[in-house]
């Protein structure tokens, strides 16, 4: 097994943990560092497959920017031990029988269907250069859009997060 | 030349996009239901990326930058509504405000 | 990019500036009335835009992302006076409120509804896994806000807040499925083009490949999401009751007819309808939509609701269509004629009911008028509105003079030349049930009754904008339910390229 190969399932490996991790943890500060971890060993799994621009955004857009947003949220509720207590009264085990199953399932299928026959991917590395010819050439239109999607999130988020108020001062008329 | 099945990498995918969903099915607490469709979000991220690799294409990592844009704006919607809800309830078990029926 | 090519995408680029340009106006000249005006007028705009794109004959693809056909521009012009009646309806829906304690300030709505028409335009212009992508997620970012607007005021109402959260995270869900089965069929094809894909899926005949397979079973999940087919409808009666009435309306009309419209040129341009498995999930789902929407609506005492439900079996009624075009007795021309007469009648008369609604309902109320009891003798004290209600539901209904006489008349044609009998007998039986529960409501609005009416309400003079606007909706109603050649002659020239 090469180094390569094996550094590809350590990072799987710990992917998987850390995900589950974060889904099944009680504070939503550590789920969210566990989510941080998760997110970093997909951006090795991206460096070794041949894409460093995605292994470079993963970093600094999803683990950087996105998840500080969730850093400020958790802070800005505050939340401590009791919220603790809490979650693990609603996480009693019989709920997760239910879903588990539909998951398991869902999982157990496409498992089934995807190893059937193996390829191994040879690495072409795309490199962030042939990246951005085809983000100003063909996908110039998807750029654009995407500016425009931000921009409705922005607008969105700013209405939404006014605090709740009787009265708006500078009201429209 | 490094060989990694391709197989792997969306088997991957495949199993972290399943956490996700089940953590949207069983979490009551809103943030983490935020977190878990991030997950998802972020295992389709992984497979564009793998299918790029597999054809050495750079379309794979266009539509994962197109995927963050998304993560992005979705998570701030949430997060408005989240803190929107915490102000207004004081907590943030999604099922007391689904004062509606189905 | 060509001279031609940007005359091409002049409609999608005004669409995108009248959004930068209202957000401008709301930040330096905060008044409703000229924020409405240049909205409106964004609008108009936009619509007469769609006449100056030359010549594009048999489609003109602008990058690999969109085409322009006149099937697109049949549709963006559809989308854009249906949004044109949002907006000029929501205007006094806002403005009822002011002068209040807590008004709502109303300038993200008008930005928002431009991003939102953008993303439908786009949408309906696509023939790219890329831009079918990012014009629906510009459609749903926008939808979550415009859902959850009323949600932040304390007298305000807290089902909007409900609303948003639900349909933020199911729909979030729903698109992140959609996206997989795009990253799937990407995975198994290296291509993202609905052509290139259909090349390809015609070269191997059927569908065996295990990621094609898992992939186009995930989309076709994220799509029925979208239309809020059965069994994925779960959140829609929840949304449309919880939501400003407009936002619904919204909804029900832009958001669905956009995505349908999608859903019918992906699965022309790539056959994805050839493949057995689509076709016999498909079926099972129509029937279960046209069946359980109407029975569901059945039990409903909110009219908001009734018209969640009455939306799932329309929808299914539309997806009879396509699976008709499967059998390959009909042509494809047909087909489309039949899907374009259907979501004119849909869109309009959805619009009119809604329209209707908010016209009597108060946004600073913690509630919409939407309880049928609130439709009691609806017609011995505004007559007027009660009749356009009526006309709406009766062609909700299906019944002869209204357009949705003549799209119900279609659908069953093409069932029938197609030997579809299992579904044209579920669309009758599905349409007898919807008779109970749309003659139900207009039986209450004609029962007289002395006393107030039950919550209160007194119904403000309709404005002069709202009256025209609704006088317009059943004008057209009407006029396409008796005499509907010059708009089949439209929408015959609108076939997919």
């Amino acid at each position: 097994m090469s180094l390569e190969l094996f550094l590809f399932y350590l990072a799987s490996a710990v992917a998987v943990f850390a995900t589950l991790r974060t889904i099944t943890c009680l504070n939503a500060a550590h789920a969210l560092l566990y989510l941080i971890s998760s997110l970093l060993s997909i951006a090795v799994i991206f460096y070794l497959i041949g894409a460093p621009f995605a292994a470079t955004l993963e970093v600094i857009v999803y683990a950087g920017a996105i998840m500080v947003l969730f850093v400020f949220v958790i802070m800005m509720l505050n939340m401590g031990k009791q919220t603790v207590e809490q979650e693990r009264s609603w996480l009693n085990p019989v709920i997760w029988i239910g879903p588990g199953i539909i998951c398991t399932v869902l999982l157990a299928e496409l498992v089934t269907l995807l190893v059937q026959k193996e390829r191994l991917l040879e690495t072409v590395i795309v490199t962030p250069k042939e990246v951005g010819i085809s983000l100003f050439g063909p996908y110039l239109l998807a750029v654009e859009l995407a500016s425009m999607l931000l921009l409705a999130g922005l607008v969105g988020a700013y209405h939404l997060g006014r605090p709740l108020t009787q009265k708006q001062p500078g009201s429209i008329k | 030349m490094i060989a990694i099945p391709v197989e792997h990498c969306l088997l991957l995918s495949v199993m972290l996009f399943c956490l996700g969903l089940l953590g949207v099915l069983v979490r009551r607490n809103i943030i983490f239901v935020l977190m878990s469709m991030e997950i998802m979000l972020n295992a389709i991220g992984l497979a564009f990326v793998s299918g790029g690799a597999r054809w050495g294409q750079a379309d794979g990592q266009v539509m994962f930058l197109l995927v963050i844009t998304l993560a992005a704006a979705e998570v701030a919607i949430g997060l408005a509504l989240v803190l929107q809800l915490y102000q207004r309830y004081r907590t943030l078990d999604i099922e007391t405000i689904s004062k509606m029926k189905g | 990019m060509t001279a031609e090519q940007l005359q091409a995408l002049l409609p999608i680029i005004m669409m995108a500036s009248t959004s930068v340009i209202v957000m401008l106006v709301v930040a330096f000249i905060p008044r409703h009335s000229v924020i409405s005006s240049v909205t409106v007028l964004g609008f108009i705009l936009t619509f007469a835009s769609l006449s100056w794109t030359g010549e594009v004959g048999q489609g003109l693809q602008v990058t690999p992302l969109i085409v322009v056909d006149r099937f697109a521009l049949f549709y963006s012009a559809l989308l854009l006076l249906a949004s044109l009646v949002i907006t000029l309806l929501s205007f006094n829906y806002f403005t009822k409120g002011s002068g209040s304690e807590n008004q709502v300030e109303p300038g993200e709505f008008y930005i928002l509804l431009t991003t939102a028409t953008l993303g439908a335009m786009v949408l309906v212009s696509s023939n790219h896994f890329a831009s079918l992508f990012v014009g629906m997620e510009l459609l749903g970012i926008s939808l979550y806000v415009l859902v959850a607007y009323l949600s932040h005021y304390r007298q305000g109402r807290q089902g909007s807040l409900e609303a948003g959260l639900k349909y933020l995270v199911l729909s979030g869900v729903a698109s992140a499925i959609l996206l997989f089965g795009i990253a799937l069929l990407y995975a198994e094809f290296g291509v993202l083009g609905f052509g290139q894909l259909g090349a390809l899926w015609s070269n191997i005949g059927a569908l065996n490949g295990i990621y094609a397979m898992a992939g186009l079973g995930l989309l076709l999940a994220g799509i029925c999401f979208k239309l809020s087919l059965i069994p994925f409808h779960m959140w829609t009666p929840d949304v449309y009751e919880g939501a400003p009435v407009m936002a619904t309306a919204y909804i029900a009309t832009i958001s669905k007819g956009a995505v349908f419209v999608l859903f019918l040129r992906f699965f022309m341009v790539s056959g994805a309808f050839m493949q057995e498995m689509a076709n016999n999930l498909l079926i099972l789902i129509a029937i279960a939509s046209m069946l359980g929407g109407n029975l569901l609506a059945l039990m409903q005492s909110n009219v908001s609701r009734i018209l969640a439900y009455s939306s799932i079996a329309h929808m299914g009624y539309l997806l009879v269509v396509l699976l008709v075009a499967n059998t390959g007795n009909v042509p494809v021309s047909t087909i489309s004629e039949s899907v374009g007469f259907y979501l004119v009648a849909y869109i309009i008369t959805t619009l009119g009911a809604f329209g209707v609604m908010a016209v009597r309902s108060n946004m600073l109320d913690t509630r919409d008028t939407d309880q049928v009891a609130d439709y009691k003798g609806l017609f011995w004290h505004s007559p007027w509105l009660a009749s356009v209600l009526t006309g709406m539901l009766l062609s909700l209904a299906g019944m002869p003079l209204t357009a949705g006489f003549i799209a119900k008349f279609y659908i069953i044609t093409m069932g029938v030349e197609g030997l579809k009998w299992l579904l044209v007998s579920t669309l009758i039986i599905g349409s007898a049930i919807g008779l109970y529960y749309y003659i139900r409501i207009i039986i209450v609005m004609f029962m007289r009754h002395d006393e107030e009416p039950i919550t209160g309400k007194r119904d403000r003079a309709v404005s002069t904008i709202d009256g025209l606007v609704l006088a317009a909706l059943a004008g057209v109603l009407i006029w396409l339910g008796v005499y509907p050649g010059p708009m089949i002659g439209v929408i015959q020239a609108a076939f997919p390229g």
